[in-house]
């Protein structure tokens, strides 16, 4: 409103300019946005706060049906994590120069989903105030310790990997942006650590960045299956399988490609970037989607065909719960709707536009999200041992306001974790070698690399 | 009426005197006084075939007691186990053998404690004769827990899965503070130029 | 006259009074030689109250103690008891359904009828077969899922065969709940139902229950600790569950003591889907010549 009458601070570079206005100015569309964040996630801490008083019992979780969509919103973040190394290892070292704007906001989803992971783990737990408990007896043994380590480890790495990109970037606001608040000149001149350019540093930091990205890429595999392997140390229809590790990491790909396509699209809507995040950035995601759903249908198919045509005792059960019975419905929406619908439309260029690919993309990740929980809830309603003589409610799962109130609340903490880092640090790397577009010279400062 | 009040009191009084040696004989019933104490003598056959115990009783005369049912237990943890046939019966010369068998488990040290009982006799009273003998096999005290397993406690874990898993996160966090340093190398390099 | 006749009366109503006052003497001396037989409830035994009062309290009050015997306190039930590897055999040519082994660790354990410790299952095998009763409880295994997959060893093994909880160490994970595989673990959701327990908490007895933390049937660790049997063995009408140290190779339930490998070479006894490797400690005997047809058991309305 008024502030964008004042005198707002012009930039060398149009590039520039663009990316940094979003640093200096606050819309009143975001003020809304993050106002609305918070009141989702007020509200989930109040559920929280009424599940810390009388137990987990406002959950719909019972004995047989003991973990619920905590555990399977957690499994949906952790798998969402893995985007940040999918850009900035897995196409980087390929030398996908086309993918190199969109890192950034890959790594910044990458850490805020594992923030969120780790939170809502904790959320999950009988006892929260033990929490120390897991440090003072930890148990090697344990998958639950293995995952413990890895995410801990991935949070350090993925911030690491944010960091290391952003660093000529914050050195860039440091010198530049000027009517910013006092502790936002502090914050930009602390974290810059000196970076100046100075040739020497620019080659130490390609070579950390080089070796962290090569770093990155076992430990982000490691994450993944080891969450897996929480389902396949047990002994229950549907977890217990051989496949589950590669059937995770691949979803998780697929599920974190569509994501950058969401982000893409608001970014480029909302901090007008058109320029940047061009179409052919949307027709080359759109490929790698297909790709990467091919690769997850094919773990599917190995997932549910084995079980399918032996029909083994409970594992029969559940797989015709899945095919035919309870969860069918949701079962083909999510097949159907969220892998193989998706897949088909993508093959067609016209599909690979901006807004259609964003809806597809939607239709993804809500596919992605359900599709973890019907990987925990039906098969802890399959025990070898039948469920007798418990209430009925014990047989169903279905989710109490709180539980999903406080999951609502973690999306809105993964969000409001991105929209204030998309205010502190450019949302595309500013300082990085880029082809933007050739009409627009930029400054570029990386002389040896081209 | 003389006539029936005295035939009512002469009831009265049998009956008195009848409950009377009714309630005397039932105390005393249950005083062991009156059934006999028989004398058990147990003897052992130890050789490399077999265990036997050889029990004979005899009264307080010194004759044997013959059809004198015998029961012989080991004790266990719960309640004691009973070995031989289902009835050990004493022949005429008082004596009954019986088999203790060659696997029973003992304590560490192989002892096993043998209960020789006299139960519910008409004749004689209970009788428990107790005897520790070293028939028994010796059993090792458990040390699964003390092995290094999947399950045990944390610091028994299998040495291959701490070895893994140590190396692993000491490579991976070696290359986080590789990294750490070296951006402080960067923040340490002040350039002349602007 | 009158004179003699008021000395007979006198007499005779003296003769009256003794022989009426003899036969209430000699039957009451008579009942009360007969009740000296059996020193149940009428028996009655002076207790000294923690505020100095001596109170007379019938004995069957004084059984109602005995379940709050404690157990180990948490440290030292992680031993287990020297000497001694606890097994378990269930009958399942006995059982009706009776549910008494439930009701007995539900009343010992402060249980509510949907979270039991020990659930009677009716099992049938496969079409054809016949259905029967099957008792469950937790199978104390010697390859645990539940004791490997726990972050904080808050469940643990001990030398005695026996799986406990620990639940001041628990943190509610429930990683154990999915990992075992005969879903014998059940989980405090809200407020235990006992209320504020005034004991001091052994994992042996698994009194007091906390909010966010899991329980299971412990083997009564308390009672073996003074070699009784587990309450769930001595409740059973029918003796269907066997109890014993597998060391000793005996069991018994409460009546029959029986040569463990005996019982199992005679009977045929098998454990529960043996081949998940998990090592049960209890055994089961098949139903064969039962005992009671399998619809009376669905007839007995259930015990709380």
């Amino acid at each position: 409103m008024k502030k964008e009458d004042h005198k707002v601070q012009k930039f060398d570079t149009r590039k520039e300019n663009d990316l940094f206005k979003t640093l200096i100015l606050t819309s009143k569309r975001y003020k809304l946005w993050v106002a609305f964040l918070l009141l989702v996630i007020l509200i989930g801490l109040f559920a929280y706060y009424r599940q810390l008083k009388y137990g987990l019992v406002v959950t719909a979780m019972r004995d047989y049906t003991s973990w619920g969509v905590y555990i399977s919103n957690f499994v949906f973040f952790v798998a969402i994590s893995l985007v940040g190394s999918l850009f900035s290892s897995i196409l980087k070292l390929n030398k996908n120069e086309w993918a190199k704007p969109l890192t950034r906001i890959s790594e910044i989803i990458a850490v805020s989903a594992i923030i969120c992971a780790a939170a809502i783990i904790i959320v999950d737990m009988g006892r929260p105030d033990r929490f120390f408990n897991v440090i003072r007896y930890m148990r090697i043994q344990s998958p639950i310790i293995w995952d413990v380590i890895i995410i801990s480890t991935y949070l350090v790495v993925s911030f690491l990997l944010l960091y290391l990109s952003v660093l000529p970037d914050l050195a860039l606001c440091r010198d530049r942006l000027k009517d910013i608040p006092k502790w936002k000149k502090r914050l930009y001149k602390i974290t810059a650590i000196n970076w100046s350019n100075d040739p020497e540093q620019v080659r130490l930091l390609h070579k950390i960045t080089k070796i962290l990205s090569i770093a990155v890429l076992p430990v982000a595999f490691a994450i993944h299956t080891v969450t897996s392997w929480l389902f396949a140390t047990t002994w229950r229809p549907g977890w217990d399988s051989t496949n589950l590790g590669p059937y995770f990491v691949s979803g998780a790909f697929m599920a974190g490609a569509a994501i950058i396509i969401i982000a893409m699209y608001f970014i480029r809507q909302n901090l007008k970037l058109k320029a940047y995040i061009r179409e052919d950035h949307f027709d080359k995601m759109g490929k790698l989607l297909v790709l990467l759903s091919l690769v997850y249908l094919y773990f599917n198919i190995n997932e549910y065909l084995g079980p399918a045509f032996k029909m083994v005792g409970v594992e029969g059960e559940h797989i015709t719960e899945l095919f035919a019975g309870k969860y069918a419905p949701m079962y083909w929406l999510v097949q159907i709707g969220g892998l193989i619908l998706p897949i088909a439309l993508l093959l067609f260029k016209s599909m690979r536009k901006p807004l259609p690919i964003s809806i597809i993309s939607t239709l993804v990740i809500l596919g992605a999200w359900f599709k973890r929980f019907l990987i925990v809830i039906p098969s802890l309603q399959h025990p070898y041992l039948p469920i007798q003589d418990v209430p009925e409610s014990y047989r169903h799962y279905v989710p109490t306001w709180e539980e999903w109130m406080i999951t609502l609340a973690s999306f809105a903490w993964f969000l409001l974790i991105i929209t204030i880092l998309i205010k502190l640090i450019p949302a595309l790397p500013v300082q990085k070698h880029d082809h933007v577009s050739k009409s627009n010279p930029i400054l570029n400062l990386i002389k040896n690399e081209s | 009426m003389k006539a029936n009040y005295n035939i009512i009191s002469s009831l009265k009084l049998g009956l008195a005197i009848f409950f009377l040696f009714f309630s005397t004989a039932v105390v005393l019933a249950q005083d062991s006084d009156a059934m006999e104490d028989a004398n058990i003598v147990l003897s052992f056959v130890d050789d490399a075939s077999s265990h036997k115990i050889i029990a004979k009783a005899t009264d307080k005369n010194g004759e044997p007691i013959a059809d004198l049912d015998l029961y012989f237990y080991v004790k266990r943890t719960f309640s004691n186990l009973p070995f031989g046939d289902v009835f050990n019966t004493t022949d005429e010369d008082g004596t009954v053998a019986v088999d203790f068998p060659k696997d029973l488990p003992g304590d560490h040290e192989g002892n096993v404690t043998i209960f020789v009982k006299i139960k519910d006799s008409d004749l004689y009273n209970d009788q428990t004769i107790e005897t520790v003998k070293n028939w028994g096999v010796p059993t090792a005290l458990d040390s699964t827990t003390q092995k290094r397993t999947l399950w045990a406690a944390g610091a028994n874990a299998p040495i291959p899965l701490v070895l893994i898993i140590s190396s692993l996160i000491v490579s991976i966090w070696f290359i986080i503070f590789y990294i750490v340093h070296i951006l402080v190398r960067i923040s340490k390099i002040r350039s002349i130029k602007t | 006259m009158k004179d003699k006749n008021l000395k007979t009366d006198s007499r005779r109503q003296f003769i009256k009074k003794i022989s009426t006052g003899g036969i209430l003497a000699a039957s009451g001396l008579a009942l009360g030689s007969l009740s000296s037989c059996k020193e149940k409830s009428a028996e009655k035994t002076a207790v000294l109250t923690a505020d100095g009062k001596l109170v007379q309290v019938p004995n069957s009050e004084i059984e109602e103690m005995e379940r709050l015997n404690p157990g180990a306190p948490p440290l030292e039930a992680r031993k287990g008891i020297p000497g001694k590897k606890f097994v378990m055999v269930v009958d399942l040519s006995r059982c009706r359904n009776a549910r008494k082994c439930v009701a007995s660790c539900d009343k010992h354990h402060d249980l509510t009828p949907e979270r039991p410790y020990i659930k009677v299952l009716e099992m049938k095998d496969n079409k054809s077969s016949s259905p029967y009763w099957m008792p469950k409880k937790c199978f104390h295994c010697d390859n645990p899922p539940c004791v490997k997959v726990c972050p904080v060893g808050a469940t643990f093994k001990r030398s005695d065969g026996i799986v406990l909880i620990d639940n001041t160490r628990c943190i509610g994970c429930r990683f154990c709940m999915a990992a075992c595989p005969y879903s014998a673990r059940v989980f405090n959701w809200g407020a235990p139902p006992e209320g504020k327990l005034d004991i001091p908490y052994s994992p042996e007895t698994s009194l007091p229950s906390r909010k966010g933390t899991v329980a299971k049937c412990d083997f009564c660790p308390n009672m073996l600790r003074e070699d009784k049997l587990p309450h769930c063995v001595t409740a059973c009408p029918n003796g269907v569950i066997y109890f014993g140290n597998e060391i000793e190779d005996t069991v018994t339930n409460g009546e029959e003591t029986v040569r463990f490998s005996t019982l199992l070479k005679d009977k045929a006894g098998y454990r529960y889907m043996e081949d998940l490797g998990t090592k049960p400690r209890v055994y089961y005997l098949p139903p064969v010549n039962r005992l009671f047809p399998f619809e009376e058991g669905k007839e007995k309305p259930e015990e709380s």
